[in-house]
Order: C-alpha cells, then sequence, then structure tokens
C-alpha cells in the first residue's frame, strides 16, 4: 500500500490536469485552482525541508576541524539574513537587501566573471585544428564571435550577416532537432509516469 | 604562453575600453527591432508583465538589459506589473524597476507593481492567469493588491497586453508553454547570450514577439532608445574580450602547428 498510494495519487492527479487542460468545465476550474494552491503549498514545504537538511548538515560538520569554518560562514549567513529580513524587512535600503547586494551579488558575479579567465585559457590550450572537422568549427566559431560584437561589422559587413546565418539556419536547425527530441523524451516520461512505470522519484 | 600572461591580457582587454570608450557603433538585428517594435505598437496606458527570472551571478548582463526594456516602457507611458520567479531576481528585480521608475517618475501602485517571488514556476504561472491576488496577496512590499490602483484595474492576463521575462535560463520557454498557450498571452524574451541561441526557434516560430541576446542586444536596444547606458559601455569590453581570445587562438593553433612540423 505504501507504495501503491503514491502511484495512485501521481495517476489521478497528472491525469486530472491533462483533462483539465482540453475540457472546459466549471467544476473542474475549481478543482484545477485547488490544485494549483496545493502545489505551492506542498513547494513551500519542501524549501523548508531543504532549508531544515542544510542546517542539520552544517551543524554537523562544524564539528569536524577542517571544514568547520565553511560551515560557522553558511551558518552565520543563514541566521544574519533571517534576523535581519524578519525584524527590518527586505526593501530597497534594507539591511537585508544592503547584504544581498553587496556581499551576494558582489561573491556571484565575481565567481561568473572568472570564467572569461578560464574560457580564454582553455581556448588557447585546447582549440587546435588538428582535423579538417577542428578546423570548421574553429572558424566558425570565430565567425560568430567576431560577428556579435560591433568590431566583427567594423572589419567587415559579411561577418556579422554570417554569424547571423550561422545562427539562423544551421544552428536553428540542431537547435529544433533537439528541441523535438526534448518533447518527445517529455511526453513519453510523463506517459510512464501516469502510468506507474517510471518510478524513480519513489527513490526506486 | 604562461597561464598569468593570458589572465592579463584578457584584464587589459576587458578594463580598457570602460574606461577609454571606443565608440563603437550597433548594428541593430531584425529580433531587437522586432522586440522593439512590439512595445512600440503597444497604446499607452497599456500594462506589460516583466518577470526577472534571473541569478545574481549574471547581473552584468541581466541589469543592461532589465533598464534598457524598463525604460522603454516607462518612456512609453506603458504600466508595469512586476515579479521574479527565482529568489534572487527578486531583490534585484525590484531594485532595478525602481530605479527606473523614479528616473520617470512613475509611481508605486498606480504606474507599477512588484509583485515579489513564489516558487513553483508551474503553478505559479497558470495561477496568474486566474487571479493575481490568489496567487500574491500582498505585493513584495506587503501592500494588499486590493488596495492599489493597478491591480484592481488588471487582476489576471487579461489586462496584460506582453510578458516579457528577463531570463539567464530557460523561464522563458515556461512562459510560451503555460502562459501562452493557455492563456493566448504574447510572449518576449530578454535572455543572457549564452541562452540565447536556444530561442531562436521561438522567434522564428512566432511564440515569441522579439529577442533581446546579452549584452549585444542591450546594447542595440539603448541604440533604439537613443540613450547609450550599461549595455553600450559593456560591449566596448566585449568586443575587445573576443578579439584577444580569437587572437590566443591563432596564436595557440600556430605554436602548435610549429611542434608538428619539428616532429
Amino acid at each position: 500500500m505504501l507504495l501503491k498510494l503514491p502511484l495512485i495519487i501521481v495517476a489521478v492527479f497528472g491525469l486530472f490536469m491533462l483533462v483539465q487542460f482540453f475540457v472546459e468545465a466549471p467544476f473542474l476550474d475549481h478543482t484545477y485552482q485547488e490544485i494549483l494552491d496545493w502545489v505551492q503549498i506542498i513547494y513551500l514545504f519542501t524549501l523548508w525541508v531543504g532549508a531544515i537538511n542544510l542546517i542539520k548538515l552544517h551543524l554537523k560538520k562544524s564539528t569536524h576541524k577542517k571544514e568547520a569554518p565553511y560551515s560557522v560562514v553558511t551558518l552565520s549567513g543563514i541566521v544574519i539574513m533571517l534576523f535581519f529580513g524578519l525584524i527590518q524587512g527586505k526593501e530597497v535600503g534594507s539591511v537585508f537587501d544592503w547584504i544581498f547586494k553587496n556581499v551576494q551579488v558582489s561573491l556571484q558575479a565575481s565567481m561568473f566573471s572568472l570564467l572569461a579567465f578560464f574560457v580564454a585559457s582553455a581556448a588557447y590550450r585546447g582549440f587546435r585544428a588538428r582535423s579538417t572537422e577542428a578546423l570548421v568549427l574553429l572558424s566558425v566559431a570565430a565567425i560568430v564571435m567576431l560577428g556579435r560584437v560591433p568590431i566583427g561589422d567594423l572589419i567587415s559587413g559579411l561577418i556579422p550577416d554570417f554569424a547571423n546565418w550561422i545562427l539562423n539556419f544551421p544552428s536553428m536547425a540542431a537547435r529544433r532537432g533537439i528541441l523535438i527530441g526534448i518533447g518527445l523524451g517529455t511526453v513519453a516520461t510523463a506517459l510512464r509516469v501516469l502510468l506507474g512505470i517510471e518510478r524513480t522519484y519513489l527513490g526506486r | 604562453m604562461k597561464r598569468q600572461y593570458i589572465y592579463l591580457l584578457i584584464l587589459a582587454a576587458l578594463t580598457i575600453p570602460l574606461f577609454l570608450p571606443l565608440g563603437l557603433k550597433h548594428q541593430v538585428t531584425d529580433e531587437v527591432e522586432k522586440f522593439y517594435q512590439t512595445i512600440e505598437d503597444l497604446p499607452p496606458g497599456s500594462t506589460v508583465m516583466v518577470s526577472f527570472d534571473f541569478e545574481a551571478s549574471t547581473i552584468a548582463e541581466t541589469k543592461p538589459l532589465a533598464q534598457a526594456v524598463l525604460r522603454h516602457l516607462f518612456s512609453r507611458r506603458i504600466s508595469v506589473v512586476s515579479l521574479s520567479m527565482l529568489a534572487e531576481g527578486t531583490g534585484l528585480g525590484h531594485s532595478f524597476l525602481k530605479e527606473v521608475a523614479d528616473e520617470f517618475g512613475r509611481k508605486y501602485g498606480a504606474d507599477y507593481v512588484f509583485l515579489g517571488f513564489r516558487p513553483q514556476y508551474q503553478a505559479t504561472i497558470l495561477g496568474l492567469g486566474e487571479d493575481f491576488a490568489k496567487v500574491f496577496p500582498q505585493d513584495y512590499l506587503r501592500n494588499n493588491l486590493s488596495d492599489l490602483s493597478l491591480t484592481q484595474k488588471v487582476r489576471n492576463y487579461e489586462g496584460i497586453s506582453l510578458i516579457i521575462s528577463v531570463a539567464d535560463g530557460d523561464l522563458p520557454q515556461y512562459w510560451v508553454d503555460y502562459a501562452q498557450t493557455r492563456f493566448q498571452k504574447p510572449v518576449a524574451a530578454a535572455v543572457t547570450a549564452v541562452m540565447a541561441t536556444s530561442y531562436y526557434p521561438y522567434l522564428s516560430s512566432g511564440q515569441f514577439s522579439g529577442l533581446v541576446g546579452g549584452l549585444k542586444g542591450a546594447a542595440e536596444y539603448e541604440t533604439l532608445l537613443g540613450k547609450a547606458g550599461l549595455g553600450s559601455k559593456g560591449m566596448e569590453a566585449q568586443s575587445l574580450g573576443h578579439l584577444m581570445i580569437i587572437a590566443l587562438i591563432i596564436i595557440g593553433n600556430l605554436a602548435h602547428l610549429r611542434t608538428r612540423k619539428k616532429i
């Protein structure tokens, strides 16, 4: 029963959402509204589970000598942000907002910016024309890179045109193929979940 | 070449144009022109929904994009109902919105509203189509939606003329899947450069009413608005950065060829 109950819930609610999309009826609309509310309520509880799990994990780690400083920073961050958020709110100009913009945003933007340096270094070391295919790839990448910046247009007006052609035809054709594949895969997985064949979400 | 020298070269290429502008001209692409024209075609007094679907890490690209789009909307006296589908986009989205609204003297509650963040975007997007107040009984500033004149007038997607997702991930796709398919609302996207290529099929199929991609898109949009901003400035740095990477690839290949010949 413990296994069957979640499978029944998934099948019933999944089929209901599928049917109500195509059928217009007031009683279906009402139930649909209720389900949307429930989805958000359940999701909020999963956030709590995540937060509690994170706190428990770092409380445990804070006793280990080597990992303790990182865990202390994480736990302090949670407590400080929670404290200022609850006491003062999160509007522009609040302490919460100040810490968010000057600590979290700066740190995350810096981490992401480092990519430019790593990409440059990796391109220098790894982007080699070892075969005809690699040479084609290399040339196309260089044209798109130049075509996507105004300097490309300064060198030749043909570069942005060619870059746009690459994006609008060969690249789009490949992308469409991938999207169709994803779409078919999603439908197949959804059917497997509704029919109870796919059970990985139950941890099986 | 030692890694440290590569880093120094990239640093120079990215920072010099920020202090010594090159004055590069930006050619406006069709997709950006289409986005711009979609907003131009909206009658003044319309309401547009802007969703800040990005995280803090991509602020260098998403801020110029959001600012350019919001400047266009407010300059045309279009009201904005805004929200975020990602927790980190909430604080950033609110401050961008406030900054641009103040620039144009727009009033909170009457000209623009920021709803805030709700988790689980499928349910949020679908729920907003029925009633904003059911998903967000209060806005980000804890006002009841029933107390704000804009949300008294616009209660669900029926009052929304266009949905714009400023994103660094796959959220625009969800707006198409749920808001457009179910409620027939036009969707446009302003996304980071790395995501832009993924969305070209949506543009050509007509599912997107416009697409602004990365700093380049923001710079083009600023050209259309006639006011240079962060996009144009950042694009000059990116131009030299791209040139430097191409130069490094060529140098690397020449060195590789020389070693192969020696062998």
